[in-house]
């Protein structure tokens, strides 16, 4: 009942953001990403939002012209995994406002203290907005008072 | 591409230049490039003297870049971690960041944050607090666990709700890394899930539903609890901040729906405790959005996991209709899914969507056709094995991912095996199970398959026309389908060496199909091992028949074919090949009754039995020794006279230091040489 992995790829198969819950090699992961992204890519929009890969499932939704991936284990409820990345863009959005590919680019370090927050050893442990963006927005600005 | 507004304050012109750099690059190998430049500009920058620790942060994140676009980093390892032991709460949380996505709990640079992570699980400011248990979740080994564990039990009891939420995560990671480490900590566990922040009892749900998945029994007292806790949650009785699209805390319900799942199966007394909030939580959630309906199929898979209730599962039933006629796939999916929960409870449930589930088997998406192969594989059952095997044997036909192929197989096998309704069928269904899927079938199925076939049932006549349709069947297939996997063929080969002579045709044609099947083969080298064998096998019972029929002089004779395919192997660089080639040669000069001796027909199955004292060898033994032959000395026999001392007086075992005497010609002419007596050789 684990999150094993969330990747944010845009449609040209290259990688914005990745977390991992467990280790696995950088070439690994970039063939994983590959694959994934092309298996996306092939699917209607029709097409159900959910695909099995090697041994897990893989949830991925589509936002513009990026593919949000969850990677889980196979007893994972996919309807809720696919609402947590809408939860997920929702909590980036109202951090950034109207979040695109672009502030994730720029602002990689806050994209992953907010997912810090919401993930922790591959569960689902906080979808609170306000808690989590209370936590993940002090580490930065910190350091934007120093500068 | 413009820099954000107000961004120059927090990050260097560099940064957002390479950042824009790789926004923009159209393929990989521009983005390589870009990256390889990086890489040797970071390393230069990091190792000069000149090294600026205020732009550490940035050069950190960019080194995560390098990694995520898959390059290697680790000269920049170190850095990571030398900003963790910064007291700056942003360079500190960055270090913590870096080092996290770098390393894993096994690398050797663990050791050098064990203690910045103690310090900093103790500071005053929440924040450095809270930086430390998330990175100590992701890193933390069997090892360094004994560290932690006592700052990380105590901080259970921390008034800031974001620490001690984050302290209950990490006792679950240290429980999954090591679970004898926190048996002593798992009455805490109970009394976090009674902290007045939701969001700290939610984290003590997911060490719980750990526990409970490996032993419920000591946990089932807390049925209750789970289930007043999913009550007020249900009523809205949480803060409103924890509503996701009006929906009550629906992640943390479904958390506790798991939970209830694991505590319920086989259970009549806690599962009656149950159906109430179930039921409730069945007909809030069902809000026609897709987070109710996420509610809703948890529901439904806690409802068939538990004692059954008949009412609640009929509720459930009329949802699962719902979403397997619904148009959208995703509702579909979770349909098919819930419904293969339910069938086995009640198998009306299957017959209603009989329709619908025929025509997602056809359905252009690969992922409802997959589901529905599930849905398939839990239906099954004898009446309906055949209707099922077949539709998932097209699957396998058209299905291309490697693990989804290996799971029909087994499946296949699997059920095959359990219901098959007679022997014929199970040996069409494994043939066509090996044609189609042979590069993933174990071996295992195919001697489970000739197996079956060697044993037979014990009714001659009944085995025979098995066994002949068999044979027949197979030189169909070699007929027609020159490339066969090679599974396949090893069973065609078996079969067609015991049998082949059921069918009718003659042994040297028989050999002659068996050869030709193995030239068309890519990889023939393994399977000629088994063609030789198989053709011997076919001349033993040629030459047998010969000799039956009264017709003089029968000899076991290859074809022209076979014969070439064991010269060819005379010389083989396989030992097993060249083996099996002079063995088989030297077999055949034999005569017929020898060779029916040594390659027995329908003999597969019946037991070897072996004296090792060899009697059989007896006479050549006698013989050889009336003609001279020195008789065997067992092993402490010769030890014995070793240690006697033997004829020169030298100690047994000592070096000798004169020089041997040079061979002689009569030395070397073929006296028996033994090299624990000298002089035995009489030089």
């Amino acid at each position: 009942m684990t999150i094993r992995f969330l990747l944010l790829v845009n449609k040209q198969g290259q990688t914005r953001l990745a977390s991992y819950n467990e280790m696995v090699p950088l070439d690994e992961r970039r063939q994983i990403e590959g694959e994934i992204v092309r298996k996306c890519l092939a699917r209607a929009d029709t097409q159900c939002s959910f695909v099995e890969h090697r041994n897990y499932k893989v949830i991925y939704r589509r936002y513009a012209s990026l593919f949000f991936i969850v990677g889980v284990d196979a007893e994972e409820n996919e309807l809720a995994i696919f609402e947590f990345i809408h939860c997920v863009v929702e909590t980036l959005d109202r951090h950034f406002g109207n979040v695109c590919e672009l502030d994730i680019m720029f602002h990689l370090d806050k994209a992953h203290y907010i997912l810090d927050e919401m993930v922790m050893n591959g569960a689902v442990v906080e979808t609170n907005k306000a808690i989590i963006l209370q936590l993940a927005t002090q580490y930065v600005r910190s350091g934007e008072e120093a500068n | 591409m413009v820099a954000p507004a107000g961004a120059q304050k927090t990050k260097s012109k560099e940064f957002y230049d390479i950042v824009r750099l790789i926004g923009e690059c159209k393929n990989k190998s521009d983005e390589d490039a870009i990256m390889r430049r990086e890489v040797m500009l970071l390393r230069t920058i990091l190792a000069s003297p000149k090294l600026e620790k205020a732009k550490m942060k940035e050069y950190l994140i960019r080194l995560m870049y390098v990694e995520m676009l898959g390059h290697d980093a680790s000269f920049g390892y170190i850095h990571a971690v030398k900003a963790t032991h910064e007291s700056d709460l942003s360079m500190k949380r960055v270090g913590y960041l870096a080092t996290s996505a770098f390393l894993d709990e096994n690398h050797d640079l663990i050791i050098l944050i064990v203690n910045t992570l103690q310090q900093d699980l103790k500071n005053d400011n929440y924040l450095v607090v809270c930086a430390a248990l998330t990175t100590v979740c992701r890193l933390v080994n069997e090892e360094t666990i004994p560290a932690v564990l006592p700052q990380v039990a105590d901080l259970l009891t921390h008034p800031k709700e974001h620490v001690r939420k984050k302290a209950v995560m990490v006792l679950h990671r240290f429980h999954q890394r090591s679970p004898d480490a926190v048996v002593h900590l798992h009455s805490k566990f109970r009394q976090m899930l009674c902290d007045k922040d939701p969001s700290v009892m939610s984290a003590a749900l997911c060490a719980l539903h750990d526990l409970i998945l490996a032993d419920p029994v000591p946990h089932k007292n807390l049925v209750p609890s789970f289930v007043s806790i999913l009550k007020q949650i249900v009523e809205h009785r949480l803060p409103k901040a924890y509503d996701y699209h009006r929906v009550p805390a629906p992640f943390i319900q479904i958390k506790l729906l798991k939970i209830l799942a694991a505590l319920g199966v086989a259970d009549k007394a806690a599962s009656s405790e149950m159906y109430s909030v179930l039921s409730t939580a069945l007909k809030k959630g069902d809000n026609q959005i897709n987070i109710g309906n996420a509610i809703v199929y948890e529901c439904v898979r806690t409802a068939a996991a538990i004692y059954p209730s008949p009412v609640l599962l009929e509720h459930c039933a009329r949802v699962v209709s719902r979403f397997v006629k619904s148009h959208n796939n995703n509702l579909k999916y979770v349909g098919l899914d819930a419904l293969s929960c339910i069938v086995n409870i009640n198998p009306k449930y299957a017959v209603e969507h009989q329709m619908a589930v025929v025509d997602c088997l056809e359905d252009p998406d690969e992922s409802l056709r997959k589901k529905t192969m599930d849905l398939l594989y839990r239906m099954t059952k004898s009446h309906n094995v055949e209707v099922i095997v077949q539709k998932m044997t097209e699957f396998l036909r058209s299905a291309t991912d490697r693990h989804t192929r290996e799971e029909t197989v087994s499946r296949i096998s699997e059920l095959a095996e359990r219901y098959a309704p007679t022997t014929q069928w199970f040996i069409d269904t494994m043939n066509a199970m090996f044609a189609i899927g042979g590069d993933v079938v174990k071996p295992a199925a195919a001697h489970n398959l000739m197996r079956l076939i060697g044993e037979g049932s014990g009714e001659d006549a009944a085995d025979a026309t098995l066994r002949a349709s068999a044979v027949a069947a197979y030189l169909e297939l070699l007929a027609t389908k020159p490339k066969l996997p090679k599974v396949l063929l090893e069973v065609i080969l078996w079969v067609v060496g015991e049998y082949g002579v059921l069918s009718g045709s003659t042994a040297a044609g028989l050999m002659d199909i068996l050869c030709d099947a193995v030239e068309a083969q890519p990889e023939g080298n393994k399977v000629q091992a088994q063609a030789m064998t198989a053709c011997a096998k076919l001349a033993a019972a040629g030459g047998a028949a010969a000799t039956g029929t009264g017709a003089g002089g029968g000899e076991c004779q290859l074809s022209e074919k076979a014969a070439r395919l064991l010269a060819r192997n005379l010389n083989s660089r396989s030992v097993d090949r060249q083996q099996r080639a002079h063995e088989i040669a030297a077999l055949l000069r034999e005569a017929p009754a020898v060779v029916a001796a040594a390659l027995p027909p329908d003999a597969s199955c019946e037991d070897l039995e072996l004296d090792p004292a060899l009697p059989a060898l007896d006479a050549f033994v006698r013989k050889a020794l009336a003609e001279g032959a020195s008789p065997y000395q067992p092993t402490s026999e010769r030890i014995a006279v070793l240690r006697a001392g033997g004829a020169a007086g030298e100690a047994a075992g000592s070096l000798r230091f004169d020089a041997y005497d040079a061979p002689t010609t009569a030395a070397l002419a073929g006296a028996v040489y033994d090299p624990y007596v000298p002089n035995s050789a009489g030089g």
